[in-house]
């Protein structure tokens, strides 16, 4: 069985324990083993260690990647700010003189970068390793006719230069709308699919400025698709889209709510798995689609996972 | 407007030092403004990221600048770096003069809350889910440096040996 | 023994900024052969040419080392200095201290100056042990190749033959004419490319002088100035155009369609086809490629008699020509056929191609609305594939309301080129001018760098596209997004209000950078060419030879040696022929003494060195009833070779002989 370490960052584990969940039903599922990298920090966030220090950003992001390195397994992230700054980090860290900088701090608490493991995204492994097909196959729901926005985020995107997996075009990325389409669903293209959804840094400096952001890409998707449901391969993603779309509507900027999920939620809900664990921490109201996606009449011929 | 007064020293000063904090690519600059035509940060209106941060340096605008917030608007999505035709890595200097600004403490107070946060639990954004989790049929605790005080300690002892340590941020 | 005068150059402070001019003459007087050492600021102006002359005429010296900036550009000057002054001119040598030492060096002026001294002395060491050598001459071949059949090479060629010299005008494509043939209008005065071009083209194919070789390739190139054979391929055209008259009844009855690469791809064409409808000359082809074989009729084989009618079953192609030029029945050879030609020049006009629209990943170039600037060139020009109406590719008869230009695709880009393509600001104005003169209500943005109009009337001409109300911005376009199969969402920048612009377009138009097309690679090859450190093929000198090659008798024009436009074409491809035609016009052309020489008596006949020799010029020949190796002066590039590889020791190479080596050794090694 191939195997991942999974990486858990900050935003999954204790914001959207649920989407950790997901990740530890669908993929043993789907024939992958996850193994915890016990200890892992925050990645560290741009905000933090990159705003102050390159060096200690690459020794920070180093540790994380010495947990896999020691566990002889590639590293494996659901969220997207994690990849872009651990893929970053390994960029960074190529220039051997950083190198041995970096490795004299982590000499100090005993640790050791070696660059010997890769950083693959979720959605990578689902998508490169895993496969469309196989996914296919292990589907007890089928989303047939339902209308899908997928919001694949930014940092698995660009630079291209520094990530392993690549899109064929980073400007219009298409892996989450393969993965979503075989689901069954339809994912239609919008003109702002790469645009920025507001989250990070510039939440926390201007909520207002973010909101903007996020609004201006919103009724894009509302007018251009108006989807069943939004899915989204970034964490940040997903609490941008949670959290903002009641706070717009509590002040009457918008007058409705589109579900989102993230994508391992909708796969596992799918496969048939319970929505109490995979699918149960939202600000949106979700209760619906979920009702609908395990509906009796979108069941495949296949038994429950 | 009051007239720029250009200076050498200030203009020479300004460029080593964001050079020195990882802006490396900021003299192939030829302010051909592609960064800022695709930056979200300066969509939402943060204007002094990318091309015009990068003017502000070449003009060794350094200190006039250290109290604007645009570039803690900055998304980090690097889209810059992509659609530059110079290799300037336009992210790299945006978080060289986050770097200058921070060695200087002109950092928002939702900024120290992240490092607090970080020095304590090694977690920079960081809530007590164990109720949470355990209904999602998850151990209460995560196998995170958040309940693990080795990896606590491994943490604290980074940061304390880095420039931040200095900032008194923990 | 020699008495070898040394003379240091300053060459301003090229040299003297770097390395203690003084103390290298100073060293020079140390040594034993030198009999004077003077320095000089400028040692190839007229006063230290004179000094150098004068201490021949005194006898002062009879062996001369400069000390100077480099063999390239200024051996032939000393040399010359020489011969007026009354010395064989190989007896000359010169001590490269400015391109291999002070440039190098300029950090280090102690290490520069040690080494400028090792550089002398090595100089003196040979220049006090070389001999007198002659020049030789050879006859010249009076005709001249030109290669391309754009707007230059068909200039160089028209120029060549007006001289009187038979001129053979060599082009890949089935008819001459180029990228201008595909042009609407061109700036700054507005005048129709065709109306301009197609008279030029109809003279160089009524020409007397001039032969045509279209559909033709260059394969191989040999001999050397004066004296070049060269292999053309003549491609299979599979009509003979003995016969046909360019009706293009083939053409209409063909029923394949293919890519139209005249049209930029915007439309197609049969598989029989002519390259266009001024082609010159105006004959088809078939493109066996894309040919279906009709009725079975595949090449060389009888057709198969019809069931019903009892004739012969034809394809459409041969049944529709009403010459009879074209018989499928006949085993034409597809590799076509390789004609020799013999001149005493070449001139080099192979033009350049527009990068794709592929390369740039940020600009939807899967979109049907998003084209290159020649496809634009084609949607409006009168011979293009909408008849010269500006139609949106997503639709049939669709006009755009908003137009987009984005310049600098590819080019000022470390990603793809780093230079600047030149034509685009131009070019782009030209076509907005065009379409604000054609649609006045359309709304044209130009998005620019900076806008570049070095050139005789351009800087007006870009004015008065703003006075016509065409939108210019300054700021590079970061990205397009896709609304829907026929808009995009521009992502730009207004450098000048220091904010970002979005909008909606129906077309946009990339500028993409000019580069040598892959084939000119490939010839380069073949005619020893060397590239520039942008790719295209190098000028023997930037300033001072900017036609010339460091292949005597191989000239450049065009684009072909970078970006330029049609009056700097033009004006290259004059200035190329008039130095193609001096070697022709000389009659003779002189073959440097710095070759190799097999003594005879020394010879083993073992023939290791003939197989050796790259240029083939090495053949036994039986002397005494032995053989014996003997080279062709002619074809000897003087490289040494042959000279390394005897085991006899039986070949000297004049200029380089083992003495003189080795003392230049011992002097680097002192």
């Amino acid at each position: 069985m191939e195997k991942y370490g999974l990486y858990l960052g900050c935003n999954i584990p204790f914001k959207a324990p649920d989407i950790e969940q997901s990740f530890r039903k669908i993929f043993p599922a789907l024939g992958v083993e996850v193994e915890d990298l016990e200890g892992a920090s925050c990645c560290p966030a741009w905000g933090t260690a990159p705003s102050f220090d390159l060096d200690l950003w690459c020794a920070i992001s180093g540790r994380n990647l010495s947990l896999a390195e020691d566990k002889s397994v590639d590293l494996m992230t659901g969220c997207n700010s994690c990849f872009g700054v651990l893929s970053e980090a390994k960029h960074f860290l190529h220039d051997g003189q950083r190198r041995k900088r970096v490795n004299e701090k982590l000499g100090v608490i005993n640790r050791q970068y070696k660059g010997s493991s890769d950083v693959y995204h979720v959605a990578h492994v689902l998508h490169q390793k895993i496969g469309l097909e196989k996914i296919k196959e292990k589907l007890v729901y089928s989303l047939e006719g339902l209308k899908v926005t997928v919001q694949p985020g930014c940092h698995t995107l660009w630079p291209s230069d520094v990530y392993h997996v690549k899109e064929k075009n980073p400007f219009y990325p298409t892996m989450l709308k393969e993965l979503t389409e075989a689901l069954g669903a339809s994912a239609p293209h919008y003109s702002r699919l790469e645009a920025c959804c507001g989250m990070g840094g510039m939440r926390s400096t201007d909520v207002e400025k973010s909101l903007g952001l996020f609004k201006e890409k919103l009724l894009s998707i509302k007018e251009e698709i108006d989807p069943d449901l939004i899915v989204t391969t970034c964490s940040s993603c997903y609490l941008q889209f949670d959290m903002s779309q009641p706070q717009l509507r509590e002040r009457g900027e918008i007058d409705f709510e589109i579900p989102v999920f993230y994508y391992t939620q909708v796969l596992a809900l799918a496969m048939g798995f319970d929505p109490s664990q995979v699918a149960s921490v939202s600000k949106t109201q979700r209760d619906g689609i979920i009702k609908e996606i395990q509906s009796e009449k979108r069941k495949t011929d296949k038994t429950q996972a | 407007m009051e007239n720029l007064k250009l200076q050498s020293e200030k203009i020479n000063t300004a460029v080593s030092t964001i050079i020195g904090l990882g802006g490396t690519g900021i003299l192939q600059c030829v302010q051909c403004g592609a960064c800022s035509a695709v930056c979200p940060g300066v969509r939402a209106g943060f204007p002094v990221l990318c091309r015009l941060l990068i003017r502000k340096i070449l003009d060794g605008q350094l200190d006039e600048i250290i109290e604007d917030s645009s570039s803690w608007g900055c998304q980090a999505c690097n889209r810059c770096t992509e659609v530059c035709p110079q290799g300037v890595r336009p992210q790299e200097v945006v978080f060289a003069f986050r770097r200058y600004q921070a060695g200087e403490l002109a950092v928002s107070t939702s900024t120290t809350t992240s490092q607090m946060n970080m020095y304590e639990v090694g977690h920079a954004v960081f809530t007590d889910a164990q109720e949470l989790r355990q209904q999602v049929g998850l151990p209460a605790k995560a196998p995170t440096s958040a309940y693990n005080e080795t990896a606590q300690k491994e943490i604290q002892t980074l940061l304390n040996n880095s420039s931040m340590a200095e900032l008194g941020l923990f | 023994m020699a008495k070898v005068g040394v003379y240091v150059c300053h060459c301003g402070t090229n040299i003297a900024g770097v390395i203690d001019v003084e103390a290298v003459r100073a060293h020079a007087e140390t040594l034993p052969e030198v009999a004077v050492a003077r320095k000089d600021l400028f040692m190839c102006s007229d006063s230290g040419q004179e000094m150098i002359k004068q201490d021949i005429r005194d006898g002062l010296v009879d062996r001369v080392v400069v000390a100077a900036c480099t063999p390239r550009t200024h051996e032939p000057i000393f040399r010359a200095a020489l011969e007026a002054g009354g010395l064989n001119k190989y007896l000359f040598e010169m001590a490269n201290i400015r391109d291999q030492d002070s440039w190098v060096h300029a950090n280090d002026p102690e290490g520069a100056t040690a080494k400028a001294k090792k550089l002398m002395a090595s100089a003196v060491g040979k220049a006090a042990r070389l001999q007198p050598l002659e020049d030789k001459f050879v006859d010249v071949t009076k005709a001249a190749l030109v290669i391309g059949g754009g707007v230059g090479g068909i200039f160089s060629a028209l120029e060549l033959a007006d001289m009187g010299y038979p001129t053979y005008l060599v082009e890949k494509e089935p008819s001459i004419g180029g990228v201008m043939a595909m042009l609407d209008k061109t700036f700054p005065t507005n005048d129709c490319s065709a109306c301009i071009l197609t008279p030029v083209m109809v003279d160089a194919g009524n020409h007397p002088n001039v032969k045509l070789m279209t559909y033709s390739e260059v394969e191989d190139v040999d001999g050397y100035i004066g004296n070049f054979t060269v292999k053309v391929r003549r491609k299979q055209t599979y009509i003979d155009w003995q016969k046909c008259t360019g009706c293009g009844a083939c053409a209409e009855a063909c029923p394949v369609r293919t890519t139209n690469e005249f049209n930029q791809g915007m439309d197609k064409r049969p598989a029989a086809y002519i390259h266009f409808p001024q082609a010159v000359p105006k004959k088809a082809v078939v493109d066996m490629e894309h040919c279906i074989n009709c009725a079975g009729r595949k090449l060389g084989q009888e057709p198969k008699i019809s069931k019903k009618t009892g004739k012969p079953m034809l394809a459409p192609c041969e049944l529709a020509c009403p010459a009879d030029a074209i018989n499928r029945s006949l085993p034409l050879d597809p590799q076509g056929r390789i004609e020799e030609i013999k001149v005493g020049s070449i001139v080099v006009a192979t033009g350049f191609q527009v990068m794709d629209k592929g390369w740039f990943k940020e600009m939807a170039p899967e979109h049907p609305n998003v084209i290159t600037a020649l496809q634009l060139e084609r949607l409006i020009s009168a011979t293009g594939p909408t008849g010269g109406n500006l139609y949106m590719p997503s639709t049939a008869d669709k006009k755009p309301k908003t137009m987009t230009f984005v310049s600098c695709m590819g080019s000022r880009d470390e990603k793809f080129h780093t230079y600047c393509s030149r034509v685009c600001c131009m070019y782009m104005i030209k076509q907005a001018r065009l379409l604000k003169e054609k649609y006045p209500h359309m709304n044209i943005y130009m998005h620019f760098i900076d806008v570049r109009t070095a050139g005789k009337d351009y800087d007006e001409y870009y004015v008065g596209a703003r006075k016509m109300g065409v939108n210019i911005l300054k700021g590079k376009v970061g990205g397009l997004q896709i609304i829907d199969d026929h808009r995009l969402r521009v992502l730009a920048y207004d450098m000048e209000a220091g904010t970002p612009v979005e909008y909606e377009s129906d077309l946009v138009v990339l500028a993409t950078a000019i580069e040598l097309p892959e084939s000119a690679k490939k010839l380069a090859q073949t005619l020893g060419l060397q590239f520039c450190g942008s790719n295209f093929f190098k000028e023997l000198h930037p300033k001072l030879g900017p036609v010339e090659t460091s292949t005597r008798g191989i000239f450049l024009a065009g684009c072909c040696q970078g970006p330029k436009d049609i009056p700097d074409t033009v004006s290259q491809a004059k200035g190329a022929a008039g130095a193609a035609a001096v070697p022709l016009a000389q009659g003779k052309v002189k073959i440097e003494p710095i070759l190799s020489e097999v003594i005879t008596e020394l010879c083993s006949g073992c023939g290791i060195c003939v197989p050796l020799c790259p240029y083939d010029a090495i053949t036994l020949k039986i002397h005494a009833e032995k053989p014996r190796a003997e080279i062709d002066i002619t074809q000897c590039k003087g490289c040494g070779v042959c000279t390394s590889a005897c085991p006899s020791a039986a070949i000297v190479l004049h200029g380089y002989e083992d003495e003189q080596i080795y003392a230049q050794i011992a002097a680097l090694t002192a």
